[in-house]
């Protein structure tokens, strides 16, 4: 403050003056395009006396990309706008300029898509080559000169702008993309303020594709990003181009619905307004949200995800790049389940009276009662059972107080009753689902990794397009959106293979990569350890598992599963729940319910009024995986953690919390009352659960368990997941998964 | 003597103000009576300029400005010449509101309240879940 500025007040209208180019109309000065602009020649010939700077400062890549040289010898130096990057064969121009650190215009392009070179929007001048280049279609060769400032380039996109402007309606205002929408941004840079298109705009009658993608054909601008998602990505034909010229649209060939799992995504990749959420139609403002990077529950593959909340509300879900885990794709029921979130809430203690009515109470009297029976009864008749969505946290707080009560019943459903516990690979998918891409054959036993894993089998698919890996797959009859050999539906078929009888054999046996997925539906069956030590044969056999390739995999149903065995949830005795007395179920939806006595005291903590709060005496209402900061591990053992976007509803609290509560009313007060302090609890148990964002592989492999003596039954494998869309408490209390299974699941 | 008393005539004793208005209103025009009443006179010769136009309120022991209504407000301020009859007939019949007057210090019943406000009789339920509610049990 002080002579600067006045100083620069003082200079500043006189500077103006002197500056202006035609001081006549500088009092009037309007938006006028001149002449000298309009020719790109003439104003290019003007820019170019000023000689090319001799030392550029250095540049970063766009979004932070790494250019990884398969081949040294193969790379090659282009120069981009006079700067040399070095980049390696095959790269396009659009690649070598953002490694360039310049971003190109693009609607068509996608990275994870295969080129379609059609929206133009990416043009820029080459020299020595007479027109602009759509640089996303054009493959840099060694030494070409990439101007991607030129005022070619400029108006070359300009007038791609204004084409795809013609036909675009002005309806931004009433758009749900309105905020993040490629064509309204790239407008401001490249778009005229007045149009100069007369005629009638054209209009294409919107299509139904069922109850999660809402489309406004109108707005489409052809770029067929959705119709190659569709087809390289979800694996599904539904998606096409129809017509030519004005008369091009995108549609369903005949009216149908998009029946993809992945469908969603197609809101995600369009860069205009034209496939849009309809959940989310008009309910909220992208700016008006607040993103939470979290992680999904609803499987476990432990997706990344961003929360959008506005208020204690979540307005959307939608998805966060992990190379290693998702790409960039979500599987509908993680972008849509949130509506589940919102209803069937528990959000007041309660207690069953003796008129068999519950009554809501404090969290005082419903601590005070739950730790009266747990006392009564003898410690090996309590039994606790964690849910699906349990988080690593509460399961070791739940661990720690069964145990101080004396009893070792607490086990994870999903995990049946005998679970292999003991070394980490017996269930991880060893060959993390990144690896996946190298293999060249996979066997799936008793696994339908389409509704089990969406985002595996988009990874196997992946491997199945770009390496044409053979995939067999032995379990009931099912629709794999890739090429498989429906080897067998049961335990014969895996023995025949197991004695190189079958012909699968020899094709898994010659592979050098072999990956067996084995479902964790198996975890239920009786003969469980025989199938897993007849896949091990196999393995064995086939050498799928070596020192530089570990290919058997197990793929767990549950975002909480691997976490639990890691912690050691593994019960005392197989039949514990049947006499029990005192049943503490967290969150447990899936168990059976027939099994408890009728005078088993049943304690509920969970955040839904799911199947099991039916049978409960005392409800406990918990936090759900969008309000509360729990650590997940996911199957191939990536232990990541998910953050809170909204408050919790009403009374609930954390799970963890609730538990270390009873167990001071109970008198057993565990030794921890803050995460880090049950974080560091965990750390003694299964450290690897505390190492977030990592993957902590399998030391030891399965070929030191003694081999089982059990007898193999041949009954066939039954399928796991009836429904993709209603899994676990919250997607069953959502209404948006309730209409997507009505109306998209096969009858 | 009801009448008087109707008319604001006892009123008068007390209240110089409205006696004030009274005397004035003698020999002047009645141009108007709005919904609520309010009498609106003119009178051009013999006063003031600017003291031409005035109005005399139907409620004579609780009266303010805010009482005029929106379409005789402009004739009362010499904004318009219109009467505040001839600018009722342009009043949107679809989504016009009614005049309210301002019920400032007369109570929380009448004082205007935003929509989250705590004294909000019509409070919008900001709960934005559904609990599960244990009827079936």
């Amino acid at each position: 403050m002080g002579l600067g500025l006045l100083a620069s007040k003082a200079m500043r209208p006189a500077s103006r003056i002197f500056n202006s180019q035609n001081p006549r109309n500088f009092l009037f000065r309007t938006i006028v395009s001149k002449p000298e602009l309009q020719k790109p020649e003439t104003s290019a010939a003007q820019a170019q006396p000023d000689p090319p700077p001799v030392d550029l400062p250095p540049r970063t890549p766009v979004a932070g990309a790494r250019v990884h040289f398969p081949n040294p010898d193969d790379a090659i130096e282009v120069f981009v706008d006079g700067y040399p990057v070095k980049i390696p064969k095959g790269m396009t121009v659009l690649q070598a300029c953002e490694v360039a650190g310049v971003d190109i215009p693009r609607f068509c392009y996608h990275s994870r898509l295969s080129i379609a070179g059609n929206c133009r929007m990416c043009l820029v001048e080459v020299e020595k080559s007479p027109k602009p280049v759509a640089s996303c279609a054009m493959p840099a060769l060694p030494g070409m000169k990439i101007k991607t400032d030129t005022p070619v380039a400029k108006k070359a996109r300009e007038g791609v702008m204004e084409f795809l402007l013609m036909n675009h309606p002005l309806d931004c205002p009433i758009c749900d993309q309105g905020g993040e929408c490629d064509l309204q941004d790239q407008s401001m840079a490249f778009g005229s303020d007045r149009g100069r298109f007369t005629e009638m705009k054209r209009s294409v009658v919107d299509k139904n594709l069922g109850p999660l993608v809402k489309t406004v054909m109108t707005r489409c601008i052809q770029c067929t990003r959705c119709v190659r998602f569709a087809t390289e990505v979800a694996g599904v034909q539904d998606l096409g181009m129809l017509g030519r010229g004005s008369g091009e649209e995108i549609g369903t060939y005949v009216e149908k619905l998009m029946t993809s799992e992945l469908s969603g995504n197609v809101i995600d990749i369009c860069p205009v307004g034209a496939l849009t959420s309809k959940p989310f139609a008009f309910k909220a403002r992208n700016w008006e949200l607040k993103g939470t990077e979290s992680i999904d529950v609803t499987d476990a593959v432990g997706s990344n995800i961003r929360i959008d909340s506005r208020g204690p509300e979540v307005m959307r879900i939608v998805p966060r790049l992990n190379e290693d885990i998702n790409e960039e794709w979500i599987s509908d029921k993680t972008r849509f389940c949130y509506d589940g979130l919102k209803r069937q809430r528990l959000n007041d203690p309660m207690i069953r009276g003796a008129d068999g009515r519950f009554k809501v109470v404090s969290w005082r009297d419903a601590l005070a009662v739950v730790a009266e029976v747990a006392h009564q009864v003898k410690p090996e008749e309590i039994v606790g059972v964690a849910g699906k969505l349990s988080d690593a946290e509460s399961m070791m707080a739940l661990k720690d107080f069964l145990n101080r009560m004396g009893s070792n019943n607490i086990w994870c459903e999903g995990t049946g009753m005998n679970p292999n516990a003991d070394l980490r690979s017996g269930y991880l998918m060893n060959t993390s689902i990144a690896g996946l891409e190298k293999a060249d054959v996979f066997l799936l036993v008793g696994t339908q990794p389409r509704v089990e894993a969406a985002m595996v089998n988009a990874r196997i698919r992946k491997t199945v397009r770009a390496n044409q890996a053979k995939v067999g797959y032995i379990g009931p009859e099912t629709d794999l959106n890739y090429d498989h050999q429906h080897l067998g539906t049961g335990p014969q078929t895996l023995l025949e293979i197991a004695e190189r009888r079958h012909p699968f054999y020899s094709t898994l046996a010659n592979a050098k990569h072999p990956v067996i997925i084995v479902g964790a539906g198996l975890f239920e069956r009786e003969d469980k350890d025989t199938i897993f030590s007849t896949v091990e044969t196999i393995a064995e056999n086939a050498k799928v598992v070596r020192p530089d390739w570990n290919g058997l995999n197990v793929l767990l149903l549950n975002a909480a599963q691997a976490a639990a065995l890691d912690l050691g949830l593994v019960p005392e005795s197989g039949n514990s729940i049947e006499s029990a007395k005192f049943v503490y179920l967290m969150g447990a939806d899936d168990v059976n319910l027939d099994k408890i006595p009728g005078d088993a005291f049943v304690v509920y903590q969970g955040h839904h009024g799911d199947r099991s709060v039916y049978r409960a005496n005392v409800i406990f209402p918990a936090a759900a995986f969008s309000e509360k900061e729990g650590i997940y591990e996911n199957t191939e053992g990536y232990a990541q953690q998910t953050f809170p976007a909204v408050p919790t509803v009403g009374d609930a609290r954390d799970d963890w919390k609730i538990i270390r509560a009873l167990s001071e009313v109970a008198g057993i007060k565990l030794p921890y009352d803050s995460l880090g302090a049950i974080r560091a609890r965990i750390r003694t148990v299964a450290p690897n659960l505390v190492h977030l964002d990592e993957r902590e592989p399998a030391t030891f492999t399965a070929s030191l368990k003694p081999a089982s003596s059990q007898k193999i039954t041949l009954t066939p494998f039954e399928n796991v997941v009836e429904n993709f869309y209603m899994t676990d408490s919250i997607t069953r209390a959502s209404k948006i998964m309730a209409q997507c299974s009505a109306l998209l699941t096969k009858k | 003597m009801a009448e008087l008393k109707e008319e604001g005539y006892l009123r008068c004793l007390p209240d110089g103000n409205l006696l004030q208005t009274k005397i004035h209103n003698i020999g002047a025009r009645l141009v108007g009576v709005d919904k609520f009443g309010n009498k609106y006179y003119e009178k051009l010769e013999g006063v003031q300029y600017g003291r031409h136009r005035w109005v005399e309120y139907a409620e004579k022991s609780r009266y303010n400005a805010s009482q005029v209504p929106a379409e005789w407000h402009g004739w009362l301020h010499f904004i318009t010449d219109h009467t505040g009859d001839e600018l009722l007939l342009l009043k949107p019949k679809r989504y016009g509101l009614d005049h309210k007057q301002n019920f400032s210090g007369e109570g929380d019943a009448f004082i205007y309240h935003s929509k989250g406000h705590a004294l909000n009789p019509g409070q919008r339920d900001w709960t934005r879940y559904q609990p599960w509610q244990p009827t079936k049990a």
